[in-house]
């Protein structure tokens, strides 16, 4: 999965989130040309949507992610909250993140149970999650 | 709040080396396995950049980086006076080097000292918990028992409302004891009371959320001061979780500078029957590590609600 590498990558240049936003979709397609490369058949097919649902979230849904979090978190004007960004980083203590969790059943009209809840850690986990929940519910 | 404010030890020096060489003060020993100590910083308060350089150096290098990717200074120092806390903390009551702690998680999550074989001094292992709100953050220690500790502002704001929130997590007598508070102050400092207990509780356990999960369990602040934990009926469609809750701990709630609410859980391996509930003994010092120590439990700073 992409998130250690773009965790490590944030921790040393900081300064690089800003540009985050756009470059996030560059990389899922980055990390695809790596997989064309490994199986050259696939290459000239296109990628198969269930390849593309697993390996990243919507950037719909990260942004209204991103938007509930910054919500409930008050977050400082000019704070950059990308897909990358976990939740502890910001300051969430355990109330904030049952209510963002609470925000984003209500904003999805979906359910997460405790132990979905507890593994996420990043804005991308939730999105991923929700995107999940969401194709899940509508199937 | 008037606190006791005794002079502290040495007028501000330059130099992180000197502080350095200072010795922590005598443990305090925790006499029981009912005993819980907690050490809380303020972090509002500790602006000095030579003190702040000193605890930044007690820190792991992982610790540091961990520190230094929080989002914004503020959470930065958050991050590492907690870890400085809790490494100035352990020294107290083990005679090792803050520095040379190393720590683990268990397999949920929950950090626990990494022991070395040669630390033979300890008699009984240290356990620990750590609890943050934006203006304090507190580290409680005990002996041979599992600990949890949590502290809420005792004003925090909720972005949903107070019953909302019980309705989705708390138990269906948890929300019964809250609908029926009519002043809406009342109410909210109520769902915090319940809050930082069963936050408390859930952090002892060490399962993580799910392996506790909060509409499982009721708390209940009973009238003698008495906090009673009872599992919630289980239906017969539910899943696993829950099934390791169990009701032999020991809670204490106390209201800290009249800004706080804080909840303290020990596991109560007591054998034997007891005539009525022996309360857990709670000791509390606000600290600023190497240069002052205040004792404010037995203060009007601690106040104990059970």
């Amino acid at each position: 999965m992409a998130a250690p590498i773009t965790a490590a990558r944030s921790a040393v240049f900081p300064a690089h989130r800003v540009q985050v936003m756009g470059a996030m979709l560059n990389r899922t397609s980055a990390s695809f040309s790596g997989q064309r490369a490994s199986f050259p058949s696939i290459r000239l097919q296109p990628v198969p949507k269930r390849f593309q649902v697993s390996c990243s979230a919507k950037q719909d849904t990260i942004n209204k992610v991103c938007e509930i979090v910054k919500n409930q978190l008050a977050v400082a004007e000019g704070t950059t909250i990308t897909g990358e960004t976990k939740f502890v980083d910001l300051g969430a203590d355990s109330l904030d993140t049952v209510e963002i969790v609470m925000g984003l059943e209500e904003a999805f009209q979906i359910t997460v149970d405790e132990s979905s809840a507890q593994v996420i850690q990043t804005v991308e986990d939730a999105a991923t999650l929700i995107d999940k929940l969401v194709s899940e519910k509508d199937a | 709040m008037p606190l006791p404010h005794p002079p502290p030890r040495t007028p501000g020096v330059a130099g992180a080396r000197l502080f350095a060489s200072l010795p922590p003060p005598p443990p305090s020993p925790l006499q029981s396995r009912r005993e819980v100590h907690v050490w809380y910083v303020c972090p509002d308060e500790l602006n000095d950049r030579s003190q702040l350089d000193m605890y930044m150096d007690l820190l792991s290098p992982s610790e540091r980086n961990n520190a230094l990717s929080m989002n914004g200074p503020r959470l930065q120092k958050d991050a590492m006076l907690s870890r400085a806390l809790l490494r100035t903390t352990l020294s107290r009551y083990s005679k090792i080097d803050p520095r040379s702690f190393d720590f683990k998680k268990n397999k949920f999550g929950k950090p626990e000292i990494l022991w070395r074989s040669d630390d033979s001094n300890m008699e009984w292992p240290l356990h620990f918990n750590i609890s943050h709100t934006s203006s304090l953050i507190a580290c409680g220690i005990a002996m041979d028992v599992p600990i949890g500790i949590d502290v809420e502002e005792k004003k925090r704001k909720t972005t949903k409302s107070i019953l909302s929130l019980a309705r989705r997590y708390f138990t269906p007598s948890e929300v019964e004891f809250l609908a029926k508070i009519a002043d809406s102050d009342a109410q909210q400092k109520e769902f915090i009371k319940l809050w930082t207990l069963k936050e408390a509780y859930v952090k002892a356990l060490g399962r993580g959320f799910s392996g506790a999960p909060f509409n499982r369990f009721s708390i209940q602040l009973e009238t003698n001061s008495r906090i009673q934990i009872s599992k919630a009926p289980k239906a017969c469609n539910d899943s696993d979780s829950g099934d390791y809750l169990s009701e032999n701990w020991r809670f204490a709630l106390a209201e800290l500078n009249s800004s706080y609410y804080m909840a303290v859980c020990i596991e109560d391996n007591s054998r034997g029957f007891e005539n009525g509930p022996v309360p857990l003994g709670l000791k509390v010092w606000k600290t600023i590590p190497f240069i002052e120590d205040t004792l404010v439990s037995g203060t009007d700073a601690v106040k104990l609600i059970t």
